[in-house]
């Protein structure tokens, strides 16, 4: 704080953060993909009901939405390097970019495991049915007549994971990541006006979000224009589907 | 690997004294947003004139922005704010007399707001509109039956919602942690730093919400359970 506050400064701000826009795009991208296929992995045990697995994948999903992303940060900023150790890795040196992508990675998994095992519970029993009447084995039942189903029910869900985990990625900076909330600290320990940085964080970060949401309407749409045709207007499907709008709040 | 599982057990309890402090920050944004939001909702269904505008800005900008940005955003800006009106008018009043707490819970308190609007607006939305119109037929205004018919309907409905809410608040409290709060990270990251056994007291610290969070989601099944006594459907 200390100087007088000066708008004007949020926007010689907002281009200067620019710049460190791509770190952050690396760990939405680099977490989002690999949570991806966390979350395919950890999904798969529970639907199949797999013993031992099953109850794993149970726990790690518990304890992921359980605990708060800060604290997982934390706890693989400092547990990592621990548990590698001893098989010879050392990652005193390595950027603290990774730990970020690690830890939301593992997190996402959790969240998309739940969404995708949600989605393929949402599909018709009959539609397998049909499918092995049809002569399909299990494998390919559920690859061409489940998925492709259950991937629109999830899409909203899976867009609101990678918004919350956008706006996750505005705590990296507790662990000296450099990217935009980082670029931030350094401008305010050089020009101490704290507040303007902040407006203008803001603003990248809602801009962001704008044009992410816009986006994700745009692909939903498309992805059910076959599914429109279908008359539902019952409000009990009505209020399912409003309940659906609101998500697990995610910062 | 070398992790002092006693050092866990002794520091879970050392950070559990800070967990009053965490459900301070976590309940009262959870109940002034509520309040919030409600105002929030009702504003936005019923299109108030002017104001609905500012209140959509409010919630999509609050969803849109990372929690961190409202907590920097009000810890800044406030002080700032007063400080002005204080030099202006002379006042003897100085914003650093104000405690930190009461910044956190402002600018949670906003963040809850904007969400527990949305989850309102469903809620409100999901009731059948013939409700509100037998509510009109037996004469009642549209207050008296958004009060007595529409809104207990409308929390009934989005209950897990509301839940889910408390345990986003919950580890959004952690955020606090970073306008140096002593809430259970502060007092592990103080525990962790006394001892060196960061791994340790953060492994403690996960515990101590994850436990919360299992608790919570323990009794929104309960409620959600009695909630469903009475909407089964049907005459009987």
């Amino acid at each position: 704080m200390g100087k007088s506050f000066d708008l004007s400064l949020v926007l010689d701000f907002i281009p200067e953060l620019l710049r460190y826009l791509h770190i952050t795009l690396i760990v939405l991208g680099g977490s989002i993909v690999l949570g991806l296929v966390g979350g395919v992995l950890l999904a798969v045990p529970r639907l199949y009901r797999i013993p031992v697995l099953s109850q794993l994948a149970t726990l790690y999903v518990s304890f992921m939405r359980g605990t708060p992303i800060l604290i997982k940060l934390f706890l693989v900023y400092y547990g990592l390097p621990e548990l590698l150790k001893p098989i010879g890795i050392d990652l005193s040196r390595t950027d603290p970019l990774l730990f970020v992508i690690v830890t939301y990675a593992l997190s996402d998994a959790a969240s998309f495991a739940e969404i995708f095992r949600g989605a393929v519970r949402s599909v018709d029993k009959g539609q397998t049915e049909a499918a092995y009447a049809a002569g399909m084995t299990t494998f390919q039942s559920f690859r061409r007549i489940v998925v492709p189903q259950a991937l629109i029910v999830a899409f909203p869900n899976m867009a609101n994971t990678l918004i919350g985990s956008l706006k996750d990625t505005s705590l990296a900076f507790s662990i000296g990541v450099m990217d935009m909330v980082g670029r931030g600290q350094t401008l305010i320990s050089a020009t101490s006006h704290a507040l303007e940085v902040y407006i203008s964080l803001s603003v990248v970060y809602y801009v962001i979000v704008i044009v992410l949401e816009k986006g994700f309407a745009f692909a939903e749409r498309r992805l059910q224009r076959h599914e429109r045709k279908r008359v539902v207007h019952k409000p009990a499907i009505r209020a399912k589907r409003l309940k659906e709008v609101v998500q697990k709040v995610r910062f | 690997m070398s992790i002092d599982l006693q050092f866990i057990y002794t520091s879970f309890f050392q950070i559990l004294k800070a967990l009053p402090l965490t459900l301070v920050i976590t309940i009262v944004p959870l109940i002034a947003g509520f309040g919030i939001g409600l105002a929030t909702a009702l504003i936005r269904i019923y299109r108030v004139r002017w104001i609905h505008r500012i209140a959509d800005f409010y919630v999509s900008f609050l969803r849109g922005t990372p929690m961190l940005m409202h907590l920097f955003l009000i810890y800044y800006g406030i002080p700032m704010i007063i400080d002005k009106l204080s030099e202006r008018y002379g006042w003897a009043f100085q914003s650093s007399s104000i405690p930190i707490l009461v910044f956190v819970l402002i600018a949670f308190s906003l963040t809850a707001g904007a969400y527990m609007s949305e989850i309102i607006r469903s809620g409100i939305l999901a009731v059948d509109i013939g409700q509100m119109e037998a509510a009109h037929a037996v004469g009642m205004s549209t207050f008296q039956a958004l009060r007595r018919i529409i809104i207990p309907q409308a929390i009934g409905a989005v209950l897990p919602n509301l839940c889910s809410m408390f345990v986003g608040f919950l580890h959004g409290s952690t955020l606090a942690f970073t306008v140096s709060q002593m809430d259970i990270l502060g007092k592990a990251d103080v525990v962790a730093s006394v001892s060196l056994k960061f791994l340790e007291a953060f492994i403690a610290a996960a515990f101590i919400y994850w436990g919360l969070t299992i608790i919570a989601e323990r009794i929104t099944a309960l409620l959600e359970r009695r909630v469903a006594v009475y909407s089964k459907g049907g005459v009987s």
